[in-house]
């Protein structure tokens, strides 16, 4: 410990408190889980809207087809940095404040949501048609074959590419403290990075990079054990 | 006759795109019975897929009516449709089985809208693995098992609502021979069993000869020829058919090899080199015994061949008949009088005079 001390003391003055270690993790934690489900949800819908209105696809449908492609290319093209400031006072309404790891959430789901989906969309179109013909067939229906093959049969993918997403969110999350969204991203610039205190900041990243490690240990481990 | 089980009357499909229309479906009669094994054959992009999809709907038709038992199938609406389709069992060249779920989760997948109980549904898996001889592999998943395990499961699978029809679409297509007829053989065993008609689409007309009834072949969306795989066999009328048939037989490699020999690329005078081919009764007659003691004239037999097509014996020779230039004629006409079939060949046809 008092090794330790020596070397990163600084990160042992800023451990305790809300505006210490211990904050900025539980904040980074918050964001990312806040904002990994509802981006989950949004972008799995957009996924699968995507997935079975394409051309020759269970519901094929072209305008709808086209209108959510663009909507999803236009949002993954703002840089992320722009778009928390873009987003400001819609943020406002829907969370009440711009600031703190709450504020941090819209942007963030906004951010994430158009990535994951079309993750969860290039998962899914590599799902067997012929197996999908096969539901069908079968008198299966549209929302059956939504659940029963789509998402079972590409849940691995699925996995796969939310893993990802989680992983890309957890970027996000630290340059969003960028604009005082708390978190491990603000510890390490506001007293990292402005105080000069370079300990702080290479055990801030250190931290991200575990936190990175262990999502992605996860993942894998899920979508070994479900495929087959 | 009875009132046919699937008739499609006129049948159109035509897809259009940007750059062209397709019509994969050129305005198709085809009634088919109950209890039928049906032989729909064509190379590829004849438009079989796309004629059989139409039969449950998978494709709607622009054009015609689909009935079922008499019904127009097209009027239905969704709810309705679903439930039709579980009466008509399809299966696929690639098996498209669920690789998430075990061989008894894939049967059991076609009986999830079935009001039966978790054991009937249970022991209505275990009968169709049964069936198929697979009860030993019900818990292992589709990747561990080989083409024609793969393509049992899918026949489990299909006949798992009890449907009176089974839609095979180049179901053998992905299977080494040995595999293709025990296949075959199971299809014609469930056709026997549960009196189960049979679409059998395929490109491969030695499944036709050796399971189907009756037969149609395909080409450029519209079907050029139909009727019992007897009367097909015996007498096609068109050469795409005659095509498909040799392929089947030895003849064409056989007429080949003829041709290369030199005693017969000169026929001396009143030899005559015909294919006599017959079916039925005739080949009880001793056709060539016959010609010889009526007219004086001997075959020389170069090729023969019997096969027993839905118990009847259809026969093909290929024989040199020699003697005098009016006998063999008279004898030829003899033969067309006894019903049986008679094409005069040219060596040179075949590549004899290179
Ligand atoms: N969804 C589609 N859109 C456009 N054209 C299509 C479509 N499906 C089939 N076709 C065209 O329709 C024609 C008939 O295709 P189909 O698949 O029915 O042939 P097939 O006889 O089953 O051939 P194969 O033996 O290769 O399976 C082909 O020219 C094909 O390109
Ligand atoms: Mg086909």
């Amino acid at each position: 410990m008092d090794f330790l001390k020596q070397y990163i003391p600084n990160v042992f003055d800023n451990w305790h408190g809300d505006y210490g270690f211990e904050g900025a993790i539980s904040q980074t934690l918050y964001m990312t889980i806040i904002s990994a489900i509802i981006a989950g949800v949004i972008g799995l819908a957009v996924g699968l809207i995507l997935v079975i209105t394409e051309d020759g696809a269970i519901a094929e449908n072209k305008t709808i087809y086209n209108i959510t492609d663009k909507i999803v290319n236009v949002l993954r093209s703002i840089p992320f940095i722009i778009l928390l400031a873009l987003i400001g006072p819609l943020t406002k309404i829907i969370v009440g404040t711009t600031i703190g790891p709450q504020g941090a959430l819209v942007p963030l789901v906004i951010g994430t949501f158009p990535f994951y989906a079309r993750q969860v969309q290039n998962a899914l179109v590599q799902v067997d048609k012929g197996v999908i013909e096969a539901a069908q067939s079968m008198g299966e229906s549209n929302f059956g074959i939504v659940c029963s093959v789509y998402l079972k049969e590409g849940l691995p993918d699925l996995i796969r590419a939310s893993t990802l997403t989680i992983i890309s969110l957890v970027n996000l999350t630290a340059m969003a403290g960028a604009v005082g969204a708390g978190g491990l991203g603000s510890l390490a610039l506001d007293i990292g990075y402005k105080r000069f205190q370079n300990d702080v900041t290479i055990v801030a990243t250190l931290m991200v990079l575990l936190f990175v490690f262990v999502v992605q240990f996860i993942g894998d481990y899920i979508t070994k054990k479900v495929s087959h | 006759m009875a009132q046919p089980l699937i008739q499609l009357k006129n049948i159109s499909v035509n897809f259009k795109n940007k750059e062209r229309d397709v019509l994969a479906v050129d305005n198709v009669n085809l009634d088919i019975q109950r209890g039928d094994i049906f032989g729909i054959v064509g190379y590829s992009g004849a438009g079989k897929s796309t004629l059989v999809r139409v039969i449950n709907l998978l494709q709607r038709p622009t054009g015609g009516e689909v009935l079922i038992n008499g019904e127009d199938i097209c009027q239905y609406d969704a709810p309705k449709l679903r439930q039709t389709r579980k009466k008509i069992g399809m299966i696929f060249q690639h098996f498209n089985l669920m690789m998430s779920r075990t061989i008894a989760q894939n049967v059991a997948y076609a009986l999830k809208g079935s009001p039966l109980s978790k054991q009937e549904k249970q022991d209505k898996v275990n009968e169709l693995l049964d069936l198929v001889g697979l009860a030993d592999k019900k818990d292992t998943y589709p990747r561990q098992l080989s083409g024609g395990q793969k393509q049992r499961v899918a026949i489990a699978r299909s006949l798992a609502n009890d449907p009176d029809i089974l839609i095979s679409d180049e179901a053998t297509s992905a299977l080494d021979p040995k595999t293709t007829e025990s296949i075959l053989n199971l299809l014609q065993e469930l056709n026997k069993k549960l009196n189960l008609t049979v679409v059998l689409i395929t490109h491969q007309m030695e499944a036709v000869k050796q399971i189907s009834n009756k037969v149609a072949v395909m080409e450029q969306g519209k079907v050029i020829e139909r009727g019992s795989v007897l009367d097909i066999f015996a007498t096609p009328k068109t050469s795409l058919t005659q095509s498909f048939i040799d392929t089947t037989t030895r003849l064409d490699a056989t007429l080949k090899g003829l041709a290369q020999q030199d005693n017969l690329k000169h026929l001396k005078p009143g030899e005559q080199l015909v294919q006599l081919s017959y079916s039925g009764d005739t080949t009880d007659e001793p056709i060539i015994v016959s010609l010889y003691q009526k007219f004086g004239v001997s075959a020389n037999i170069l090729y023969g061949n019997v096969e027993i097509l839905q118990g009847t014996p259809i026969g093909s020779l290929i024989v040199i008949l020699s003697g005098d230039a009016i006998k063999v004629s008279e004898s030829l006409e003899f033969l067309t009088q006894s019903g049986v079939r008679i094409k005069k060949l040219n060596l040179a046809d075949f590549g004899g005079d290179n």
